[in-house]
């Protein structure tokens, strides 16, 4: 190798290697570590993990290479019709565990990509999801209902759970009261290793969930009503429509995107808020002018979907970086979320930081299509909490965070206490039959081209 | 001060909107965002610097 060759750097011999197994304890615990080392030495990183791949955490760096469409692909190639691509997981899902499923339009380029995209923005813009608004704060009432003469709630099960899954079967078009049966094992699976006591139990519970979808998906088909689930079934791709495998793979991106990202985020703030009391009476006194900058430094620090996969698609250099087709590549957002060279003081919460773009709906073309929804979801539930359990302390030894942080940056457990105060209405299996009646008279789940309006909820 | 908004670069993050309302208009269908208007009134140019500053694909542009 040449001097020059040296300095203008190919990772991969210069020095710039790493190894770190995403879902290693030490990925969990040491990462404020690693990324500040990984920014001052290596922010774009050659891992021998996982049989090699990019690691890029440099915000700069990140910001540069996520949005190259033209020469990133998402694609999962599962029958090696193509380039025998690997879609997003790193390390990558064997092709014979995928049984030809493709894990929806984020595993998918552009056109196919596109037009799943522009089928279902109409559900999913700011728009669409104001017009939602009261089913929010009706869901997350009845939450905070069953629970409030108590004195005790766990933030997860009882509240962050449910109010983002029950209102994604809302925006599906599926039964509300089926959301028991997609919650667990859409949670579970994240954070359950194959090998675990509790692999064959989940296991089975996604059988029952893929079981029950797809029964809906044929009910959907054969009855319309309007949803998400009946823009997937009636897209127009490339002048087709998705058959039966393609389109259950899409709508359980959505439950997997809808569930337990927004779970994930609402308890990490909370548990935050609970150790921080004073910056929790700031944010709920001057919730107007706080709620929104600190919903994006939550987003920013805690980071849900903590990167991505990607394949390098053609020979490329960017920054001095010389990137091969067929390479593997993962995006941190998590990681570039801690960069000291965009973001001041990066490992601490601000909840009042301005100029916060951080990485954690991705960037580029597949920006999180479910962002909206997770903003209203979290803001709605943050401000109940507050509200309603202004005291709430958090046991740190009974709270339980997952065990492997390498996809998803989520909690299984935060158990809280505080002062017991009045129920408002109905317990959430009432609330949910109520809301149900309103979904379908007003077909709620319209997109916002066909109904505009707010959803009317009357008491 | 003027603003426009490079609709090839925006992904519909909506921070735009969010810091400064009077400035940016989302799109009903994609919540891709549009300027108002050209012009940013003087009493905006700061909101418009922190707009811009928050668009996490850069998409907005001052001159
Ligand atoms: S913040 Fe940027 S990407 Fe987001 S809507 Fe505004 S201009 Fe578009």
């Amino acid at each position: 190798m040449t001097a020059e060759e040296d300095r203008t750097g190919d990772s991969r011999r210069t020095g710039d290697r790493i190894s770190l197994d995403r879902h290693s304890t030490r990925y969990r615990t040491d990462f404020e570590g690693l990324s500040d080392e990984f920014h001052a030495k290596c922010p774009v990183a050659w891992n021998q993990e996982h049989g090699g791949h990019w690691f890029v955490t440099g915000n700069r760096q990140l910001f540069d290479l996520a949005r190259r469409a033209d020469v990133l692909s998402n694609d999962a190639d599962v029958r090696n019709e193509r380039r025998g691509y690997d879609g997003i997981s790193i390390p990558a899902i064997p092709k014979e565990r995928r049984n030809g499923m493709v894990g929806g339009f984020i595993e998918m380029d552009p056109p196919a990509q596109r037009h799943y995209r522009n089928a279902l923005n109409p559900y999913l813009s700011p728009a669409a999801v104001a017009r939602w608004q009261p089913v929010i704060d009706e869901i997350t009432r009845a939450c905070l209902d069953e629970v409030i003469e108590t004195g005790s709630i766990d933030f997860v099960d009882d509240l962050a759970n449910i109010v983002p899954a029950v209102l994604t079967m809302a925006m599906l078009g599926l039964p509300l009261a089926d959301w028991g049966v997609y919650c667990e094992p859409t949670h579970a699976s994240v954070y359950t290793p194959p090998g675990s006591p509790d692999w064959q139990r989940v296991r089975d519970l996604s059988v029952k969930m893929a079981g029950r979808l797809a029964e809906s998906l044929r009910g959907i088909r054969d009855n319309p009503r309007p949803g998400l689930v009946n823009a997937v079934l009636t897209a127009d791709i490339d002048g087709s429509r998705p058959d039966d495998g393609e389109a259950l793979g899409v709508v359980q991106l959505l439950i997997g995107g809808g569930f337990d990202t927004t779970t994930a985020l609402t308890a990490h703030s909370l548990e935050w808020l609970a150790h921080h009391p004073g910056e929790r009476d700031r944010l709920s006194s001057q919730w107007e002018s706080l709620r929104d900058s600190a919903t994006e430094e939550f987003l920013r620090y805690f980071t849900p979907a903590v990167g991505d996969g990607r394949t390098i698609s053609q020979d490329v250099e960017i920054n001095g970086t010389r990137f091969g087709e067929g390479e593997r590549v993962w995006l941190s957002w998590a990681m570039s979320n801690r960069d000291a060279s965009v973001f001041d003081d990066p490992h601490t919460v601000r909840m009042d930081r301005t100029g916060n773009r951080h990485a954690s709906f991705g960037l580029g073309i597949h920006r999180c299509i479910g962002s909206n929804v997770a903003r209203a979801t979290f803001k709605t539930m943050l401000r109940a909490v507050l509200d309603r359990m202004p005291d709430f302390a958090c046991d740190p030894a009974r709270a339980v965070h997952y065990d492997t942080t390498g996809v998803i940056n989520g909690m299984k457990h935060l158990p809280a206490t505080f002062t017991p105060g009045e129920r408002l209405g109905a317990g959430l299996a009432e609330t949910l039959t109520k809301l149900q009646r309103a979904v379908d008279e007003q077909r709620l789940a319209e997109p916002v081209t066909v109904r505009r309006e707010r959803a009317v909820l009357d008491d | 001060m003027k603003v426009r908004v490079d609709g090839a670069v925006c992904q519909g993050h909506t921070l735009c909107a969010m810091t400064a309302p009077k400035l940016f208009v989302l799109r009903d269908e994609d919540g891709h965002a549009q300027a108002v208007s050209e012009e940013v009134p003087a009493d905006q140019e700061e909101l418009a610097r922190e707009a811009a500053r928050s668009c996490p694909e850069q998409a907005i542009v001052l001159f």
